[in-house]
């Protein structure tokens, strides 16, 4: 937190401060309550996690080492995070390359009914992914793409393209005009206007961005287990799910796989959270 | 191409060669009632899961827009249900807070002498909102954080030192300030709530009251019925009904905040 | 606003804008995105580092024309990987599978040289993508695990690779050994089109130490009667499957709709659909008997429970009686293994009701190399296999329900004497060829109709039975509303 923000909330050192700042605590431990009963679950042994709620339990990391062990001929969690690492990288970065310039373009160098532009691009995403599924396999199969990761690169580019022009057209347009023009009067070239002035402010907004891609992308499961199920491009979310059989749900298996398949997702958000909210500090200075 | 398969018939089991049927099989998406229904099921349960989620993050993070102790930890806290997958978040909450026998809320609640609520049987679209409203309410407080905290601290001091109250400030500079940020919360939250899935296949398995659009279109199709014809041919009306709700809707949030900015 | 610089960097920014604006029509249109966005991809990493001079219009241009030539080119863009022998097998994510696929790179590799590439799924997302890939000839896996709903539908569509002549060529393979309903259920015409992995029937299972007055073949009112009678607020008297789904409650229902007297369709002299039979006094029976008992003496969220949570719920003593799959009995622990006892598939007017379901492993009539799947298949599912499995894991852990040799074993009748024997009598008294009392259209079947259209009918009018169970809708408006969905389907 830089120095002097203060929120519209006032008296931060009297009871009611207190009262609130106790509140927020409650709130966000009721928030993470399922998370940490997952959490909890993961080293728990089957029997104990599908039955009554237990908080005391004799711990074991059986299922952690069970759903990380590697087994010829199953898809194996390095292979899985491997996938998952490729498909979300590389299609995060492309979201950027193509979003920054075309949200600059939308938001700072507006062209005419740009709004309803679009607003119809992103209202495209409404259809039900389930009813393109076919043709998406047919074109992917005309490739060869199926079970690469080719193809989950491919389409979490174009999910995710609507979402971060949108939210970074936002961030653009938060940039104070005067700061585009003092640089342009300055002789600052496009490409100067863009790295020295623009970037340097956005790029808090860009890093939430870019994490929500990489959220999405990551936990993404209906393409990736329609496109690609096998261990050739296999993701993270179906490795999780492999242990939702229809012969017993393994509970226990399966909060141990989800927490060790979140943790990278957490970790990404706890940095980019930082830096997003000091970007964003350092840019209120309208 | 979803658009031309709307206008045929075409079934994969039987296989059956793909005929052209013009508009008919977008008369039957109007006629059909479970259809109708399940548009109803959407609608429903997107607007309550964004509505609540936009107002539970706004509160939240007016409550974290402030100094105290541990604020990164509790903002950390609170944004992690937005990270689970949500088959994971589904069956958690089915299996173990939800549950009857097993769940931890029933469980508080007998603890406080309460008789055990069948939350996802008797309710079962709101225990989905319900599921949604987790996930969702940390990605909206994040948002609605960020507008926060671009908040400019120097118009706030104004404010402050002309005398105004908190609220009138809250209302009159702060809201507005607010307002694109909402704007991205809600339209965000729609495009990615309308299509949910995973939720309601793994809590309920869908339903008359939790079958949404996806699940109906899934069920069409791939989920058996294998009917691409007709099911493209609801997609698109999904899509054009979405477009022009959420313009409204947009403009009518617009119109909202611009009157109290008024 | 815009000055001289601005204009001069329009060009670039539209340039931007429209690949952009292009890759989002792709996504909406689904089909085109991937080569599309492929495209606006490479374009925009070169856009990056250089100014890109193209005109935006033929960028358009040629990403349609593209598309276009990827979609007249179906069908001769097979690939073609001979050097290495290897199959890719489709398998559905549950133990005794995955123990197979443990084996396979041990057992089977060296022997045969044919390397052995699994996917496993999770049952629905199997179904889809197996379905998808033989019918569309997807061409992605040598050998798929489907049930015995798909196999004969799918047999006599022409899309899988019979097996009889590979079998009769086995040294290894005695397709005779098999258990008559289960052949009988996978085969179209005499010939047999996927060989099975494992296969159940359904009985009843109750706690010895709470019930004593159960019969070795009871009927539904008896069943019934019991329930009621040993329910508490502790443990409830029964378990049946609430959770939609044509193979969750769609499956116990339709046993206990047959053995009612009903059925879901009448069938024409031609075997096809004729009319729905849902408006019947005996479904209506049947569903008002089914959630009558659930409200009395089921399990609670019944209306949510399906295989998992009630193996859950009995096992963790929440209730009394469970009428499932017999595979069920298998998976137990030891302890409660010791206080079950099993009876038969309750019946009401017909003689046996118990269903018949096996997941088995079948060539896409489209695989390059039949036989090398056919040796696969052979190897993990013949008699040798059960005798690996044995010695490795033990008896009781061997695939239960495909062949009758298991059963004559005297070993194996020890090792699992708590349920073998009723699994077995379950199976043989499956009433496959003739599960109701009138005749039903499309192939074989007990627990679903054997044409395509029962997956859409089944899911969407167990949803409304669910709704009944659950008590948001009354019986009569789930029978209407499931009346209209059968009707859809009228012939």
């Amino acid at each position: 937190m830089s120095q002097g923000k203060t929120g519209p909330v006032v008296g931060q050192r009297t009871i009611g401060g207190y009262l609130l700042s106790l509140l927020a605590w409650v709130v966000g431990l009721l928030f993470f309550f399922p998370v940490f009963w997952m959490v909890l679950s993961g080293f728990k042994t089957e029997p104990d996690a599908n039955g009554p709620p237990k908080m005391f339990f004799e711990p074991t990391t059986e299922q952690f080492s069970e759903v990380t062990s590697a087994t010829s001929g199953l898809l194996s969690a390095g292979q899985a995070f491997a996938n998952s690492f490729w498909a979300v990288s590389v299609s995060t970065i492309a979201v950027m390359i193509l979003a920054i310039p075309a949200a600059y373009s939308l938001s700072i160098k507006p062209i005419g009914k740009w709004k309803d532009v679009l607003f119809f691009f992103i209202s495209t995403k409404f259809l039900p992914i389930v009813a393109a599924i076919l043709p998406l396999w047919i074109i992917a199969k005309e490739l060869g793409w199926l079970n690469t990761r080719i193809v989950l690169m491919v389409l979490y580019t174009a999910m995710n393209l609507p979402l971060a022009i949108w939210m970074l057209r936002s961030f653009f347009a938060e940039v104070p005009k005067e700061l585009i023009e003092a640089a342009q009067i300055d002789g600052a070239k496009l490409w100067g206007q863009i790295t020295s002035v623009i970037l340097p402010i956005v790029a808090p907004g860009i890093a939430a961005t870019a994490l929500l891609c990489v959220i999405f992308a990551w936990n993404e499961f209906f393409l990736a287990v329609q496109l690609s199920p096998s261990s050739g491009g296999a993701t993270v979310p179906i490795w999780v799910t492999g242990n939702v059989t229809s012969r017993g749900n393994f509970l226990a298996k399966l909060s141990a796989a989800s927490t060790l398949a979140t943790l990278p997702v957490i970790i990404a958000g706890w940095l980019a959270q930082k830096r997003m909210i000091r970007g964003l500090a350092m840019g209120a200075i309208k | 191409m979803s658009l031309y398969y709307s206008f045929t018939k075409w079934t994969v089991t039987p296989p059956t060669p793909r005929t052209w049927t013009g508009i008919g099989n977008y008369t039957d998406a109007f006629t059909n009632i479970f259809f109708r229904r399940a548009a109803v099921t959407s609608i429903v349960m997107t607007v309550t899961a964004v509505v609540l989620s936009v107002l539970l993050g706004t509160l939240i993070a007016l409550l974290l827009d402030r100094k105290f102790f541990g604020q990164g930890f509790v903002r950390t806290l609170i944004l992690t249900p937005f990270l689970i997958m949500p088959v994971v978040a589904g069956l958690v909450w089915k299996n173990q807070m939800f549950s009857a026998a097993f769940g931890v809320l029933n469980w508080v609640l007998n603890q406080v002498g309460i008789e055990s609520i069948e939350f996802a049987t008797k309710y079962p679209r709101w225990a989905i909102v319900g599921v949604l409203v987790w996930q969702w309410t940390p990605f909206m407080m994040l948002i609605i954080l960020a507008g926060l905290q671009g908040q400019s601290s120097s118009v706030l001091e104004a404010a402050k030192v002309d005398g105004a109250s908190p609220r009138a400030t809250f209302f009159q500079i702060t809201l507005p300030h607010l307002r694109p940020y909402i704007e991205l919360g809600v339209l965000l939250g729609s495009i990615y709530l309308i299509q949910v899935f995973d939720h309601i296949f793994v809590m309920t398995g869908g339903g008359p009251q939790s079958t949404n659009i996806p699940l109906f279109v899934y069920q069409r199709s791939i989920g058996g019925g294998w009917r691409f014809g007709s099911a493209s041919a609801f997609s698109i009306v999904v899509v054009v009904a979405t477009i022009i709700l959420a313009t409204f809707g947009l403009r009518v949030l617009s119109g909202l905040l611009e009157g109290e900015e008024a | 606003m815009n000055n001289v610089k601005s204009t001069r960097s329009k060009p670039w920014l539209i340039l931007m804008s429209v690949l952009a604006a292009f890759a989002l029509i792709a996504t909406a249109c689904g089909s085109d995105a991937a080569d599309v966005v492929g495209d606006a991809v490479d374009e925009a990493s070169d856009a990056a580092d250089e100014v890109v001079d193209e005109v935006t219009g033929d960028d358009d241009g040629d990403a349609m024309e593209e598309e276009g030539d990827a979609m007249e080119d179906d069908g001769d863009a097979m690939e073609d990987d001979g050097e290495t022998k290897t199959i890719r097998v489709a398998a559905v994510n549950n133990g005794n599978v995955e123990r197979m696929a443990e084996l396979a790179p041990e057992y089977f590799t060296p022997d045969s040289g044919i390397e052995v590439e699994f996917t496993f799924l999770e049952e629905a997302a199997l179904r889809e993508i197996t379905t998808r890939d033989v019918a569309a000839e997807g061409d992605q896996f040598d050998v798929v695990m489907i049930g015995m709903y798909e196999t004969p539908q799918f047999g006599a569509n022409g899309w899988l690779t019979g097996l009889n002549d590979f079998a009769a060529a086995s040294d290894t393979y005695d397709i005779d050994d098999l258990i008559p309903a289960v052949r009988g259920g996978l085969s179209v015409d005499g010939e047999l089109y996927s060989s099975p992995f494992y296969a159940e029937s359904s009985f009843v299972m109750y706690r010895s130490d709470i019930i004593d007055n159960m019969p070795d073949a009871p009927t539904w009112e008896e069943v019934a009667a019991i329930a009621r009678e040993v329910d508490t607020d502790e443990m409830a008297g029964i378990c049946l499957r609430g959770k939609p789904g044509w193979g969750d409650l769609g499956a116990a229902f339709t046993t206990v709709l047959n053995t009612f007297g009903g059925t879901w369709w009448s069938a024409n002299d031609d075997g096809s659909i004729g009319t729905s039979q849902v408006d019947q006094p005996e479904f209506a029976e049947a569903l008002n008997f089914y959630v009558d008992l659930l409200n009395d003496a089921g399990e609670d969220d019944a209306a949510n429970s399906s295989f998992n949570e009630c193996k859950t719920l009995y096992e963790e003593g929440k209730v009394a009686m469970w009428y499932d799959a017999t595979v069920a009995a298998s998976l137990f622990p030891e302890d409660v293994v010791a206080n079950t006892a099993f009876a038969l598939a309750p019946t009401n007017v017909t003689e046996a009701s118990g269903w018949l379901w096996a997941w088995t492993l079948a060539i896409p009539a489209t695989a390059a190399d039949p036989q090398a799947g056919f040796d696969f298949i052979d190897w993990a599912t013949n008699a040798e296999y059960h005798e690996l499995i044995a010695e490795l894991d033990g008896w009781r852990a061997v695939p239960p329900g495909t062949r009758q040799s298991l059963y004559e074993r005297p070993e194996y009748q020890e090792a699992a004497s708590a349920f073998a024997q009723r699994t077995l009598d379950a199976m043989l008294a499956a009433p496959i060829d003739n599960p109701g009392t009138t005749p039903r259209p499309g192939l074989p079947g007990v627990q679903y109709v054997g044409v395509p259209e029962f997956q859409d009918t089944g899911a969407r009018c167990t949803e409304e039975f669910s709704a009944a169970i659950a008590g948001t809708q009354s019986v009569e408006d789930a029978l209407a509303n499931c009346h209209a969905i059968a009707s859809e389907y009228n012939g």
